[in-house]
């Protein structure tokens, strides 16, 4: 479905050849080349990158699989090779290496690397010779260094004039030192639209617009982003994209696919978010919500995070197989969502890439492995009350109950079983049959328990102390449940896994975390919440960083870490890494503060730029990593249904609560094992956000899978935006948007002007919140004009609503 | 291309598509060329036909298209083709302990409680059929009739013994969620030949829908445009085609040219190349509105042709998509997918191996075995790879429940392949006298993907995507090519 991703940026960025600024001219057209900050060696930039892509996987960090003994990815003192190996390998000067005889031969039995994967261009083969000749230094990797604050660039005062905040000088130095003069600002329209779309995902009113065209400065930009933030629909947004990282869902997934209760937890994200909790507050609570000093209940909705794995509730099933599945699902989701680390790769094996070790791998495996999976009630304080009441009134019951039932299975079962008739028992399955006429003392204890079930639903007595109950429970109130975690009693020993396979267990582990990266600031680790305080720990190099690039993704299209969750050895380096270092050490500063964080972003320049492609850059950033301009990004899948929802007039604003049933296309449930329910949701719910919608697993609503919406399977921290028929086709037949362009048309008919071309210019500053131009109002005119001539005519507004809202540009954010 | 992903090349195209055509103003192209099969303008339609490789996989191709008749739940190999009269005669004896020591099945506990579990021998009649003499049993009569232009193997295996996760496993060479299928991974590979239909298509039929759902042709990491497109065999066969109600023909074609002229207009101010490939999804869109609904109307189909797979109009069924398979297949469509259900034996009230399994053979018997005739009778069959089989076999033990029926097994699985240069009336591989293990030519799903795309021109090791930083395969890393399959 529509997760993307990691490297299919590698792509275009050829990292390997050229790095300095001064050489990036002479690549051929499209490239451009990144670069680290001045000042660091060419290991990191360079050397390393071709070491990783051809050598580490046999000479690597992952000790079974090396060949020859040879590693490479750490320098001799780190337990790479010795100086005489060294020697005899490196040679004097690197053209008499061992290895350089073996990457330059022509003989394909010695070349290294071996054929069949890739073999080296003579650019590369050029870097290593030169590393080696310079003695291969090694330098630590740039993601496991802790961002240093950087000098805030100085630009020459014409090109001073652009900035509005210190993002711009990062940028804006750069675009100088290769002489490209940034964007002009967008057009106001476009920069309010843009900055509704990525703030709260709903699209500006008439009357928004016209308030700020009527203003559009810098202060009243900066309100409009202030207004923005303050809204409640900000939680919403930017909590979608969290429940993305997080594979919120509301069923179980795998076959059965069940419904399970869990949007507390999401309205819990959306809180959180809209309160600006601090995002160091924002992991803990959700890692270790429950562990907290006194943990509130909202602190333990929180630890719903984790809760959002895959449940199996396939017959035949080991449950244990699953249990762990769910683990190694958390294990992986926090590495790809807070650390930027595919720790998964170190499941099986020694990571190849990576200095992430088999058993690092299960150490933080141990965090997760001492907890119970248990579904949270959430009274109100009334519904406390009356439960309470109830509870008590089935204690009375139950013991007398139990005792009658206890008495009768021993005493009555006998008599009433010798007088069953033939006809009475022939139904029953072969098991229970075969009990009939034989000595109990000789009953299976599955016959047993079958027989037992069979006396207790037939006996009177029983069936009215059970009706009692019954009644009794039917008065409990319904109230909302969540899934949690909750540390359990009795702790679990964590072995690793010899390939993965849960049926081998090696050696114990304990909790720990990977050694590459900083140490634990306290005397032991042990629990989830020590986890969660070694994440948002200062020291951590990884999650500021983390954080702020994915901000960054969310507001450009594509983050300055093109590959947002992969900052290992093969992900991409920064474009722009002073940059994110700043915005790193930034967010710590200002308190973990999200809203602070996309605040600055927003209100950059760098951000108001113009989105329009660029002749003069085609040949030299044709996927724009210089950021010379602003990117064209299509909505979200659930921002799409936003965007027709507001601009129609249905939107319903509720926020939170369990979710929605919007139309859907007939048989859609059929496509799943079991055909789960759609009980189409009337009035408000039906015209509520697209993040309400219920999502099944098994069979998702089609119109977010069509738009990428992602599986939630497992993380998704950056969605894939396909363009296809099928997109199409939805926008211009499904039900729901039917419904909405038929909405839209009446509204436009409604509309108080007397002309038609008034009417036009109002509905297309109602969707694309911006003046049409002529050629656009008579395509509009004529469209209006056929069908009032057409008979029978169909309604002319209809045909507006619907050509307004499948236009490219309608569903983009420009 | 090993360094150029799917994107990338993707945007490459549109961008030089712009920068050459639409620099001098969008509007000026005629769309009829910008759809063309064969100019350098269809954007990111054409890349989509194409595939990642250019079109031109690996190597030589020896099938374009292949047909999986997935049979949901895992059908006994023991009442259908695995004939063991050795198993016959043990029938009731407990399976020696050597067998099952230290082995994983699905429902552990319903063996019975007394003992090691017990063998048992099929009731059904086997027969040795055609020039090539295979075993078929009395439940398959039709398939019986097409044994000379089939490959059956004996020993296919998988890793995981429940049915979601073997589906998965069968289908994205992982047994967990969230990969790209197979019908996923060809199409992002070598693309589709239609131009009016997409490349993946899934069709369904039994009781429920497959267990797993959409994840079993979902695209995984891949682009969303490769994903399976489920087809319905009556109404609107994909989801939205028909225009909505209130909406006739001659309108809808209005508000398409009036959205393609805006979005052109837009194109010019913007430059975006995405904004072409949207231009060509809404044409592509319109063509689908008919060509869908010709794909499914049969009124062209002789009586003798209905007969033959035993289907009736109007009515859904397996028989009904093993014919639109044949049609999706004339128009060029890469992968259909039908799945039908349910095969899953245990031996509860309605799923045992007596009237359960009577039932579930005669729907799917004659159009199976019509679908390889027809084919053939076209001369289609050499160029189209069908493929039938569950996701795994069943025990040589018995399973006890209100009747009796046998467990999910990982070992060996019996499968069927026919056409796309695949060998035909030939058996691939053995099973040990109990059915149990395979004792000669053991292949994995694994091995069998790694088949399926050999015979497509590609080379599985080399159909690789990047996601969170490893380069992942349908076969994950392993699979083996087939050669004594190959004709």
């Amino acid at each position: 479905m529509g997760c993307s991703i990691s490297a299919n940026n590698k792509a275009g960025i050829d990292v390997n050849r050229f790095t300095t600024w001064s050489t990036w001219r002479s690549v051929a057209a499209g490239v451009v080349i990144l670069a680290l900050p001045v000042g660091a060696g060419t290991f990191n930039t360079k050397v390393k990158p071709v070491l990783s892509e051809h050598c580490f996987a046999c000479h690597g960090p992952d000790a079974k699989q090396r060949k020859g003994d040879l590693r490479l990815d750490v320098p001799p003192e780190e337990g790479g090779m010795t100086a005489e190996r060294l020697r005899d390998i490196f040679g004097v000067d690197g053209h008499s290496s061992l290895i350089l005889e073996r990457i330059t031969t022509q003989d394909p039995d010695d070349q290294m690397p071996p054929s069949e994967s890739s073999t080296l261009s003579d650019a590369e083969i050029e870097t290593l010779t030169q590393w080696l000749a310079e003695g291969a230094p090694y330098e630590k990797h740039w993601a496991f260094v802790s961002p240093a604050w950087p000098e805030i660039p100085t630009l020459k005062e014409a090109d001073a004039r652009w900035v509005r905040n210190p993002i711009d000088n990062f940028v804006g130095r750069r675009l100088a030192a290769e002489g490209i003069a940034p964007s002009p600002e967008a057009e106001a329209e476009t920069r309010l639209r843009r900055v509704y779309l990525d703030l709260i995902g709903i699209l500006p009113t008439i009357e928004q617009l016209d308030a700020f065209l009527a203003d559009p400065s810098d202060q009243a930009y900066e309100k409009v982003v202030d207004d923005l933030l303050a809204s409640p629909h900000f939680g919403e947004r930017w909590g979608r994209h969290w429940l993305d990282a997080a594979r919120y869902a509301d069923s179980n997934g795998y076959s059965i696919d069940g419904p399970r209760q869990i949007w507390p937890y999401r309205d819990w994200v959306i809180n959180a978010i809209n309160e600006d909790l601090p995002f160091d507050d924002f992991v803990r609570t959700q890692l270790a919500g429950d562990l907290l000093p006194d943990a509130t209940q909202s602190d333990r909705v929180a630890t719903g995070f984790h809760r959002n794995t895959m449940i199996n509730q396939e017959g035949g099933i080991d449950k244990e197989e699953f249990r762990i599945e769910g683990i190694v699902d958390r294990v992986d989701t926090t590495g790809a969502v807070f650390l930027g680390l595919t720790l998964g790769c170190a499941k099986c094996h020694d990571h190849k890439y990576d200095p992430v070790y088999q058993e690092e791998y299960y150490k933080l495996f141990a965090f997760y492995n001492n907890d119970d999976e248990i579904d949270l009630d959430l009274p109100t304080a009334e519904e406390s009350e009356r439960i309470a009441l109830i509870q008590a009134k089935i204690n009375e019951i139950t013991p007398e109950s139990k005792a009658y039932r206890e008495k009768a299975i021993q005493e009555v079962l006998p008599v009433w079983l010798a007088g069953l008739s033939e006809e009475a028992v022939k139904d029953w399955g072969l098991k229970e049959k075969a009990a009939i006429g034989i000595d109990r003392a000789s009953w299976t204890a599955e016959q047993e328990g079958l027989l037992q079930k069979r006396f207790l639903q037939a006996d009177g007595p029983n069936q009215e102390f059970e009706k009692k109950i019954n009644d009794l429970r039917a008065e409990l109130p319904k109230v909302p449940q969540t899934m949690v975690l909750r540390k359990r009693g009795e702790p679990r020993e964590t072995h690793l896994f010899e390939n993965g396979d849960f049926t081998r267990l090696a050696q114990q582990v304990l909790p720990g975390t990977p050694a590459v990266l900083h140490a634990y600031d306290g005397p032991e680790i042990g629990s989830r919440l020590d986890l969660a305080n070694w994440i948002v720990s200062r020291a951590n190099p990884l999650t500021a960083r983390v954080t702020v690039n994915r901000f960054w993704q969310f507001l450009f299209g594509r983050a300055l870490v093109e590959t947002e969750n992969d900052f290992g050895y093969q992900g991409a380096l920064p474009t722009h890494p002073e940059l994110l270092d700043y915005l790193a050490n930034q967010f710590i500063a200002r308190g973990w503060s999200v809203k602070a964080s996309i605040r600055e972003m927003v209100t950059s320049a760098t951000y108001q730029q113009a989105s329009h492609t660029r002749s003069d850059l085609e040949n030299v950033d044709r996927r724009n990593y210089l950021l010379a301009r602003q990117n064209r990004v299509r909505l979200d899948a659930e921002i799409i249904r936003d965007a027709t929802l507001s601009a129609s007039g249905l939107l319903d604003e509720t926020i939170g609560g369990p979710g929605v049933y919007p139309p859907q296309p007939d048989g859609v449930m059929k496509l799943g094992q079991s055909a789960r329910p759609w009980n189409e949701s009337a009035d408000g719910d039906r015209f509520r956000r697209g993040m309400y919608t219920f999502f099944w697993r098994a069979t998702p609503h089609p119109s977010l899978v069509v738009f990428d919406a992602p599986d939630a399977m497992v993380a998704c921290t950056r969605r894939s935006r396909s363009n296809t028929p099928l997109q199409a086709l939805t926008l211009l037949n499904d039900q729901a948007y039917v419904e909405q362009a038929e909405a839209f048309a009446k509204r436009i008919a409604a509309a108080p002007m007397e002309s038609d071309g008034e009417k036009l210019r109002y509905a297309f500053r109602a969707s694309l919140n911006r003046e049409p131009e002529a050629h656009e109002m008579q395509v509009l005119s004529s469209l209006l004009e056929d069908f009032r001539k057409a008979s029978p005519a169909p309604d002319p507004w209809l045909g507006v609503a619907r050509t307004l809202f499948n236009l490219d540009e309608f569903i983009t954010r420009e | 291309m090993r360094n150029m992903t799917y994107q990338d090349a993707l945007h490459g195209v549109t961008r030089r598509h712009f920068f050459k055509q639409c620099g001098v103003g969008l509007g000026s192209i005629a769309l009829g060329s910008l759809l063309g099969n064969g100019g350098d303008a269809a954007a990111a339609m054409q890349q989509d036909s194409m595939g990642i490789l250019g079109g031109k996989g690996h190597h030589r191709a020896k099938a374009k298209n292949v047909i999986f008749m997935f049979m949901a739940g895992g059908p006994s190999q023991l009442e259908l083709f695995d004939y063991k009269p050795v198993l016959q005669q043990y029938n009731g004896q407990p399976i020696p302990q050597s067998y099952i020591e230290g082995k994983r099945f699905a429902f552990m506990d319903s063996f019975g409680n007394d003992g090691p579990p017990k063998l048992l021998g099929t009731v059904r009649d086997f027969k040795q059929h055609g020039d090539c003499g295979a075993w078929v049993s009395e439940c398959l009569p039709h398939t019986a009739g097409i044994v000379d232009d089939v490959s059956f193997l004996k020993t296919v295996a998988t890793d995981v013994p429940n049915h979601a996760p073997a589906k998965i496993f069968m289908n994205t060479g992982s047994g967990q969620f969230g990969r790209p299928s197979m019908g996923a991974w060809v199409n992002y590979g070598i693309g589709s030949e239609s131009q009016d239909l997409p490349g993946f298509v899934v069709l369904q039929s039994g009781p429920r829908g497959p267990r797993g759902g959409q994840p079993n042709w979902g695209s995984g990491f891949l682009p969303a445009a490769h994903q399976g497109v489920p087809f319905r065999s009556t109404g609107d066969p994909i989801l939205n085609l028909s225009n909505p109600e209130s909406v006739g023909d001659r309108e809808q074609r209005r508000v398409i040219d009036a959205v393609n002229d805006l979005n052109r207009a837009r194109l010019d101010v913007t430059g975006d190349g995405e904004i072409a490939a949207r231009i060509s999804a809404y044409e592509m869109a319109y063509r689908m509105q008919s060509s869908a609904p010709e794909l499914m109307d049969l009124s062209g189909e002789t009586q003798d042709t209905m007969d033959l797979y035993g289907a009736k109009t109007g009515e859904p069924s397996y028989a009904m998509n093993c014919l639109l398979a044949r049609r999706l297949v004339e128009r060029g469509v890469r992968f259909i997918q039908l799945y039908h259900t349910n095969w899953d034996h245990h031996g509860g009230n309605s799923e045992n191996l007596s009237n359960s399994l009577d039932d579930v053979c005669r729907d799917v018997d004659q159009g199976s075995a019509a679908l390889v005739k027809d084919l053939k009778q076209r001369g289609l069959l050499e160029d189209t790879l069908v493929i039938w089989g569950g996701e795994f076999g069943r025990t040589p033990m018995g399973e006890i429940r209100d009747t009796v029926g046998r467990n999910h097994h990982i070992e060996c699985a019996s499968m069927w392949m026919a056409g796309g240069g695949i060998k035909a009336g030939y058996t691939h591989g053995e099973t040990d006298e109990l059915g149990f293990s395979p004792i000669d030519k053991p292949m994995h799903v694994h091995d069998l993907q790694a088949t399926i795309l050999h015979q497509l021109g590609i080379d599985h090791e080399r159909l690789t995507y990047r996601f969170q930083g490893r380069d992942f395969r349908l076969t994950d890393v392993a699979g083996v090519v087939q050669d004594d399959l190959l004709a």
